[in-house]
């Protein structure tokens, strides 16, 4: 492997091998690579995700960092070429979340904010809402394990202030 | 010349991300089942590209509801209810009195904006026997999105009262800065005469105006001024009848129709549209003391400062359109057997009338079947069109035409059929919907009130000169 390439351990111990920079992708891990911290041959430790979350990640940032070089690259592309490179990214985008569960989609949230990766947030924080934007309180309380904390007559008077959201 | 294959295209674009897909799918799978993942670019087999998911988790989630075991952090779930939909916000303030405090929180109601106004809205109205429904859907459509459904707010108005039909010759209606504006609305079922209202097509809270005693046909505006933030109604007089232009301020204090003035003589032959703070339509001054060589005039009216300009023309204007803050004007002439010419004016300076001016050819066979109309412009420049009829038997389009590719995109919106019976609907579709929860939750600017009819018919009262 070439010398651009880190290690990355999740929290249940599998090693992951990623291009710098891909793993720049992560403010956190970019800090890290800044200030020298990271040993040539040492991997980061990353304690707050699990394997086959930090999978999803690197396979996010991976995408990501393949498109962003190819810009470079081709910096005479013409506009269409352009245009069909970023449907392309919408698409894989819409495809990757496609295939994950809510739950899944909430643990990728979580590592996105821990490792700061702020566009991977805005894409999970987004299909998060394209899912639950149906749902009833009820169901989101039991998604979410929330208690309804609100006496019979205060919800049915907030329930009355917003009864249009309930048509 | 427009050529057009992008549909044809984007079809095959999408069986292949599909496939590609499905690697990331088994990619994911084999990690989860705990192999171990190095490499991860590598380790794909290209015969494993036939394994799709048949039925992917978020479907199923729909039907039952899933448990999630992780703990989310508070700004987390701030950011998640600041990507929904108004009237999810609305509903979710009743999860629990923690979730009320972060919708309600002014912090919120401006994060909530910002997002919005960068996820502008499609708006689409409906008319069916004097009663309205509002969809909208957000404007920006990715490729793989071929057919959306359109999410309902509501019906209007409520209580069994009626709205004119839109083939009345004194119907207007207006959509300005998340408002809408009606006339008119019968209150009870034998009412004759009707009043103005707006409403918002997200609540359907509404405030219906005081009745204006109209003698003749005559048209109403509905505009908006962004640096006093206020909404404000507008009536021209039929040039020949006893009637007065009239003006009306909404949000602040009483509502009180004004008399305002004109000076040119004019008959009105369009819709009108506000665009960053001036309200424009199409008037004809033929034969209203003269004949002209330019006979059509583009009235433009400040909303704020409550001033008219004229723009004078010789060719009739078929639609006014915002063009990404300015006015756009359509002209659809130049009719050929499988082709028109659709010309786009943009206006650069009113005081100068500097205009910028493109032309388009749109081909019969890139539409369903009639050339649809023209609603506005995206923030990247696409041209929306849209059908101006719902009908059972067909598929309902929106397209996006993309002038500098010469590409058009088209999008089927579903959803209307469940809301209504009629066979056939009068659509209007407006583009910028963006969605404010303080308009949301202002109760207190629309609350239904009653005037007595023809509270103002006492002319004196403003001791004005007449016009002539």
């Amino acid at each position: 492997m070439s010398s651009n390439m880190i290690m990355l351990k999740s929290s249940d111990g599998a090693s992951f091998e990623i291009e710098e920079a891909a793993a720049r992708k992560s403010k956190i891990i970019a800090n890290m690579i800044e200030v020298e911290c990271v040993d040539e041959d040492k991997a980061i430790p990353l304690q707050n995700v699990t394997g086959n979350i930090l999978a999803l990640v690197i396979e996010y940032c991976n995408k990501h960092i393949v498109d962003d070089d190819d810009d470079v690259a081709t910096e005479e592309a013409s506009e269409e070429e352009e245009e069909a490179k970023k449907k392309k990214v919408d698409d894989w985008e819409a495809e990757f979340m496609n295939s994950m569960s809510l739950e899944t989609m909430f643990e990728l949230l979580l590592a996105a904010n821990y490792l700061n990766i702020k566009s991977l947030i805005d894409l999970v924080c987004q299909t998060i809402a394209n899912n639950i934007k149906d749902k009833t309180p009820e169901e989101v309380r039991k998604i979410f394990s929330i208690e309804n904390d609100f006496t019979p007559e205060e919800e049915e008077e907030i329930r009355k202030e917003n009864a249009w959201a309930f048509g | 010349m427009v050529s057009i294959f992008s549909l044809a295209q984007n079809v095959i674009n999408l069986s292949l991300v599909q496939k590609l897909h499905a690697t990331s799918v088994w990619l994911w799978k084999s990690l989860s089942s705990g192999g171990s993942p190095t490499a991860l670019n590598e380790t794909v087999p290209a015969f494993n590209i036939s394994l799709t998911t048949k039925e992917s988790p978020c479907v199923r989630s729909a039907n039952e509801t899933i448990m999630i075991s992780v703990s989310i952090p508070n700004e987390l779930i701030l950011e998640v209810l600041s990507r929904l939909p108004a009237k999810s916000v609305a509903r979710f303030s009743c999860v629990s009195k923690l979730w009320a405090s972060i919708v309600y929180r002014p912090y919120f109601t401006e994060l909530f904006l910002t997002r919005s106004s960068a996820r502008p809205r499609l708006l689409f109205a409906l008319e069916e026997d004097g009663v309205w429904s509002f969809f909208s859907l957000p404007q920006h459509q990715n490729l793989w999105s071929h057919v959306v459904t359109a999410d309902f707010h509501m019906k209007f108005p409520p209580d069994n009262m009626r709205i004119y039909s839109h083939r009345d010759r004194q119907f207007s209606c207006g959509y300005a800065s998340g408002l809408f504006y009606l006339y008119a609305m019968l209150i009870k079922k034998e009412d004759y005469n009707g009043v103005p209202v707006i409403c918002n097509p997200n609540t359907g809270r509404y405030v219906n105006l005081p009745y204006l005693y109209r003698f003749r046909q005559c048209y109403s505006f509905f505009g908006f001024d962004p640096i006093d933030k206020q909404f404000k109604v507008l009536f021209m007089a039929y040039p020949s009848s006893p009637d007065r232009n009239k003006i009306l301020t909404f949000g602040t204090g009483e509502l009180r129709w004004r008399r305002i003035k004109c000076s040119i003589k004019h008959e009105i032959v369009s819709e009108g549209i506000c665009v960053n703070g001036i309200l424009y339509y199409l008037g004809d001054r033929d034969g209203w003391g003269g004949f002209y060589e330019e006979r059509y005039v583009i009235v433009c009216f400040d909303v704020r400062y409550e001033k008219f300009k004229f723009i004078y023309l010789a060719t009739f204007v078929d639609r006014f359109i915002n063009y990404k803050g300015k006015l756009g004007v359509i002209f659809n002439d130049h009719y050929t057997k499988d082709a028109k010419e659709l010309r786009l004016w943009v206006l650069e300076d009113v005081e100068k009338q500097e205009w910028t001016k493109y032309a388009y050819t749109l081909r019969y066979d890139q539409f369903f079947s009639r050339i649809p109309f023209v609603v506005g412009v995206t923030a990247m420049g696409e041209i929306v069109l849209s059908m101006g009829e719902y009908t059972r038997e067909e598929p309902f389009y929106v397209y996006y035409f993309n002038p500098e590719r010469n590409t058009i995109q088209r999008v089927e919106i579903q959803g209307f059929g469940e809301y209504h019976k009629a066979f056939r609907n009068h659509v209007y579709t407006f583009v910028d919907h963006i969605e404010d929860l303080n308009y949301v939750n202002d109760a207190k600017l629309l609350q239904p009130r009653i005037y007595a009819p023809k509270e103002e018919e006492e002319e004196s009262e403003e001791g004005e000169e007449e016009e002539e």
